[in-house]
């Protein structure tokens, strides 16, 4: 496991690219912001735990996972609120092709000194095959009534109806498809320090998808 | 002499394993407005759905030629291609694809179908300002994802500037004045007026005869249980506003 610590006021960016086992534990002193970026293409075990340990603490958590053949990742979030007036903000997304899984357990917990924190997480999954299989358990557990929490998770596949409109505005169902799932997973890839560096890649496992 | 566009002979279709199309026969000349009116669940939609290919309905008997060619036989994408396009009832949201990528690969799918250069960035957006002048169309929404957000009305105006864009040989508008309050349904069909030439046709699909007071058509059908059951000309459809489908029902 690997700690680490920001101190009073201070911003990070941590980027973690096809890192197959990553356990890692934040502790965030008052004011500072944490950017977490994990974007998986192949197996991976993902422990992400992170501590508000003084007020005004912000995180935002960027994750996103595109398998194929029979990977699997599997990712633990514990964003646990020790502390009042905290910001967290989790998009966790899989795009899961042929027989690979996926499993999100996401562990927000508000503890009862942690007024007026704001925390969302939300997780949203794509099946490109019927083989392919999510596991997704937001776990809220919330002890501060003075709070917004909020979480959602879904799990689907390309939208048939968008396909059948695009093919009948002359685009064809595998430019449809690719156009359909950038769209999906460029709300995050966008977010990414330096995203125009990973277009090459994404370009790449999109196309593999076909 | 008169071009034949479209020639439907003896259409039969289903859905689920329910026939919805009992023998279509329909003839469409080049310059000419189709109306097809009906009660609800008389197949209007249906027909549409299978003139565009859509893979819920499966077509039992029966042939489609366009300019002469199998329609059937083709792809959706194909057929769109090939100059048909229907205007959506329910024209869906695409979260993150903008309208202005969406609809430039469209028209350079079109392009590359009927050999022809893609057009540049610059000549697309150029060509999209001059369509929507001509619509009366304001252009906030280039950069929005396609639909997404958008009014009823917005949507449907949205349809007639990708028909201004794409020049279509057929229009199908299927349902078009749904939704709409009478500014939106102006708009709309003075676009669909404007678009209209002597080498493209149009079916307009409404349960209403209002559209068709903007609209004018060559022909109005009767379309019940899956058959045109009458023909006649725009007179019909004002008989059909007074009196009802109650005779076709």
């Amino acid at each position: 496991m690997d700690t680490l610590s920001l101190n009073k006021g201070e911003k990070r960016d941590l980027v973690f690219i096809d890192t197959p086992d990553l356990d890692l534990h934040v502790l965030q002193a008052e004011d500072s912001v944490l950017r977490l970026f994990v974007l998986d293409f192949h197996s991976a075990n993902n422990i992400l735990h992170i501590d508000h340990k003084a007020p005004r603490c912000t995180t935002e958590i960027y994750h996103l996972a595109f398998l194929h053949g029979a990977d699997s990742v599997s990712t633990h979030t514990r964003m646990h609120h020790e502390h009042g007036e905290g910001i967290s903000r989790q998009l966790i997304k899989f795009v899961l092709d042929d027989t690979s899984k996926g499993n999100f357990l996401g562990e927000l917990v508000i503890k009862p000194d942690a007024q007026q924190v704001d925390a969302q997480q939300t997780n949203r999954n794509i099946l490109l095959s019927k083989t392919a299989t999510m596991r997704t358990r937001p776990q809220l557990e919330i002890y501060a009534d003075d709070v917004k929490a909020s979480h959602g998770a879904t799990t689907g596949q390309l939208d048939e109806s968008a396909l059948f409109y695009m093919q009948q505005r002359c685009i064809a169902p595998d430019d449809a498809r690719k156009m359909l799932l950038r769209a999906f997973i460029m709300d995050i890839v966008e977010k990414f320090p330096e995203s125009e560096d990973l277009s090459v890649t994404i370009d790449r496992i999109i196309e593999q998808g076909q | 002499m008169q071009t034949t566009l479209l020639e439907i002979r003896n259409l039969h279709a289903s859905i689920a394993g329910k026939q919805i199309l009992k023998g279509i026969n329909l003839t469409i000349h080049a310059g000419e407005v189709h109306a097809i009116m009906g009660p609800n669940g008389a197949g209007k939609s249906t027909l549409s759905a299978v003139l565009t290919g859509n893979p819920q309905y499966e077509v039992t008997e029966g042939s489609v030629l366009l300019n002469g060619k199998d329609l059937l036989a083709m792809p959706p994408e194909q057929r769109a291609r090939e100059g048909v396009f229907l205007s959506f009832q329910y024209p869906v949201e695409i979260p993150g694809v903008s309208m202005v990528n969406f609809l430039r690969t469209a028209m350079n799918e079109k392009r590359k179908y009927a050999g022809l250069e893609p057009l540049s960035a610059t000549a697309f957006l150029k060509l999209m300002r001059e369509k929507r002048a001509l619509l009366n169309m304001a252009d906030k929404l280039n950069n929005r994802s396609v639909n997404e957000g958008f009014s009823g009305g917005e949507k449907k105006k949205n349809e007639i500037l990708q028909m201004a864009m794409l020049q279509p040989c057929l229009s199908i508008l299927d349902e078009t004045d749904s939704g709409l309050d009478i500014d939106a349904l102006r708009v709309v069909a003075e676009g669909v007026n404007r678009l209209k030439s002597p080498d493209n046709a149009s079916i307009v699909i409404t349960h209403y005869q209002r559209l068709l007071d903007y609209i004018i058509p060559d022909f109005v059908h009767v379309l019940a249980d899956g058959q045109i059951v009458k023909t006649g000309d725009k007179s019909l459809a004002l008989e059909l506003e007074k009196n009802g489908y109650a005779e076709f029902e």
